[in-house]
C-alpha cells in the first residue's frame, strides 16, 4: 500500500514536470528567439549613440573603423547586394559582384558615419517584433530627438547561417532598399554597371568630406 | 466674379482636363512595382529637370537667404500660419475617410490655433494635446480604394500622382486665401513657397547627398511616403519583404529565400 502510494506520487511529480517543460519551454524559446532576432539591432544601435557621442573627438575615417565590425556582423550585405541589384546581378562576372559587396558596405558605413554625426540626448526605443514570411522578423524602433517628432525606424531581420542579420531598413516608411534598387537599376539601364561603380565611388569620397 | 477667379477657375478645369487624360494613360500599368507606375517617365524627366534648374538657380538660393535673415521664431509663426490655413481641408478629409474622432479634435485644434493662437501663428493647441494630422483628398481616394495611377512630376508642384493630385481642387477652394484679391495673394503665395522650400532645406540636402539618380530617388521615396500617410504610419506589414521574393530579385539559384 506504502509502495503503491509512492510510485502514485512519484509519477504524479513527473507529470507535472512534464506538463511545465511542455508548456514552459516553447514560451522561453520563443521568447529566447526574440532576444536573439533583436541583437543585430540593439548592438546598431548602441555603436550609432557612440559614434554620435565621439563626433567631437573623433574624425570620419576613426568613426568608420569603430562601426565597420557591426555592419559586417549584422548586416546581410552578400544579400542585400543581391537584392539591390535585382536582376541585373546575374548579368555581370563575379569579380564585379565581390567589388559592388564592398562598395555597398563602404557606402552603408559612410553613410551612417555621416549621417549620425552629433549627440543631442537622442535615443532609440524599441516598439514591437513582428512575424513576417517564415524566417524574417520586423524589429519596430523609434529614434528620439529633443525636439521634433520621433523617426521610425524598422528593421527586417532574417537568419542565415543560424545568425540573425539585418537585410533592409524602413525609416518613416521609406524603404532604403526599395529605393537603392530603382536607382540602380535606373543607372544601369541607362549607362551600364560601370556609370553605377563610378558614382557609388564619387558618393563614397563625398561623404568622408562633407 | 471677377477676372482673376475665372483665370484660375480655367485653370483649373484645364489641370482637370489634363488629369483626366493622364488617368486614360495610366489604366496600362500592370504592375504593382513603382519604377512601373511611372509610365509617363520621359516627360516627367524633362519637367524633373527644369524643376531642379529652376530650384538650384533661384528658389533654393533665396530659401538659404531667407532661413539666413529670418529667425527661427518666424519662421515658425510663418509655418504655422499657413499649415492652419490649409487644416480645413485635413478636416474635410478625416470626414470623408469616416475618422469621426479626428476630425472632431482637428475642428478643435483649428478653433484653437486660429483664436487663441492668434490666427494660426502660435501652435498652442498641439501643446493642449491636439495633435496634428495630415490628410488629404489623395489619401481620401485612396482609403476609398482609387488606384494611384501613374506618377506625375508637375512643373513647380514636384512629385504626384494622377490620384494625388485632385487635392488641388480641395485644397485650393478650402483655403481663404483662394477668395482675396491677387494683389494680396501673390506676394502671400511667394512667401509661403519660400518658407516651405526653406522647411524642405534639409530633406533636399539628404537626397541630394545620398541619390545617385535623384530623380528615382525622388519618385521612390514619393510614393512610398504616401504609403506611409494613407496607413496613419503604420503601413501593412505584409509587404514589406516582397522585395526579397520578386521574381526578377532571384537569380533562380533560391539564394534570396534562405531557409
Amino acid at each position: 500500500m506504502l509502495l503503491e502510494k509512492k510510485y502514485y506520487s512519484f509519477l504524479t511529480k513527473n507529470i507535472l514536470c512534464l506538463c511545465l517543460i511542455f508548456f514552459a519551454f516553447p514560451l522561453h524559446a520563443d521568447q529566447s528567439q526574440k532576444q536573439r532576432l533583436q541583437e543585430p539591432i540593439n548592438q546598431l544601435h548602441e555603436t550609432l549613440i557612440n559614434i554620435m557621442v565621439i563626433s567631437d573627438s573623433t574624425n570620419f575615417e576613426e568613426r568608420y573603423k569603430y562601426l565597420e565590425p557591426i555592419i559586417s556582423e549584422y548586416f546581410d550585405i552578400n544579400l542585400i547586394s543581391r537584392v539591390v541589384l535585382s536582376r541585373y546581378w546575374k548579368t555581370i562576372e563575379e569579380k564585379d559582384k565581390i567589388k559592388f559587396t564592398d562598395l555597398f558596405k563602404k557606402l552603408t558605413i559612410s553613410t551612417y558615419v555621416s549621417r549620425f554625426n552629433s549627440y543631442n540626448n537622442q535615443i532609440f526605443k524599441k516598439i514591437s517584433v513582428e512575424r513576417l514570411k517564415e524566417n524574417r522578423f520586423l524589429v519596430k524602433t523609434e529614434f528620439r530627438k529633443l525636439e521634433g517628432s520621433p523617426i521610425t525606424f524598422n528593421y527586417i531581420v532574417q537568419k542565415n547561417n543560424q545568425k540573425w542579420r539585418i537585410i533592409s531598413v524602413i525609416a518613416n516608411g521609406i524603404n532604403d532598399l526599395s529605393l537603392k534598387r530603382a536607382e540602380y537599376a535606373a543607372i544601369i539601364k541607362k549607362d551600364g554597371f560601370d556609370v553605377l561603380v563610378t558614382k557609388l565611388e564619387q558618393k563614397i569620397r563625398d561623404s568622408q568630406t562633407n | 466674379m471677377t477676372s482673376f477667379q475665372c483665370y484660375k477657375m480655367l485653370k483649373q478645369i484645364a489641370f482637370l482636363a489634363m488629369l483626366c487624360i493622364m488617368a486614360g494613360c495610366a489604366t496600362t500599368q500592370t504592375s504593382d512595382n513603382y519604377a512601373n507606375k511611372d509610365t509617363l517617365e520621359p516627360a516627367n524627366r524633362v519637367f524633373f529637370d527644369v524643376n531642379e534648374t529652376l530650384d538650384q538657380a533661384l528658389i533654393k538660393p533665396i530659401a538659404e537667404v531667407y532661413v539666413d535673415v529670418a529667425p527661427n521664431f518666424i519662421r515658425t509663426g510663418i509655418t504655422n500660419f499657413f499649415n492652419n490655413l490649409a487644416y480645413l481641408n485635413v478636416i474635410l478629409n478625416d470626414l470623408l475617410q469616416g475618422k469621426l474622432n479626428q476630425g472632431v479634435s482637428d475642428i478643435a485644434r483649428f478653433v484653437t490655433n486660429s483664436t487663441i493662437g492668434i490666427g494660426g501663428l502660435f501652435d498652442v493647441a498641439t501643446s493642449m494635446g491636439l495633435e496634428e494630422h495630415d490628410e488629404d483628398f489623395g489619401q481620401t481616394l485612396a482609403v476609398w480604394g482609387v488606384d494611384e495611377g501613374s506618377y506625375l512630376y508637375l512643373p513647380l508642384f514636384g512629385p504626384n500622382s494622377v490620384r494625388d493630385s485632385t487635392d488641388f481642387v480641395p485644397s485650393t477652394l478650402l483655403n481663404p486665401f483662394y477668395y482675396i484679391s491677387s494683389a494680396i495673394l501673390f506676394p502671400v503665395t511667394a512667401i509661403k513657397a519660400v518658407n516651405k522650400r526653406a522647411n524642405l532645406l534639409e530633406a533636399s540636402n539628404i537626397r541630394d547627398e545620398a541619390a545617385v539618380d535623384p530623380y528615382s530617388f525622388t519618385r521612390e521615396a514619393y510614393l512610398q511616403q504616401r504609403e506611409y500617410l494613407i496607413h496613419d504610419g503604420s503601413p501593412p506589414v505584409s509587404g514589406y519583404d516582397d522585395v526579397f521574393s520578386a521574381d526578377d530579385a532571384d537569380d533562380g539559384s533560391g539564394l534570396l529565400k534562405i531557409e
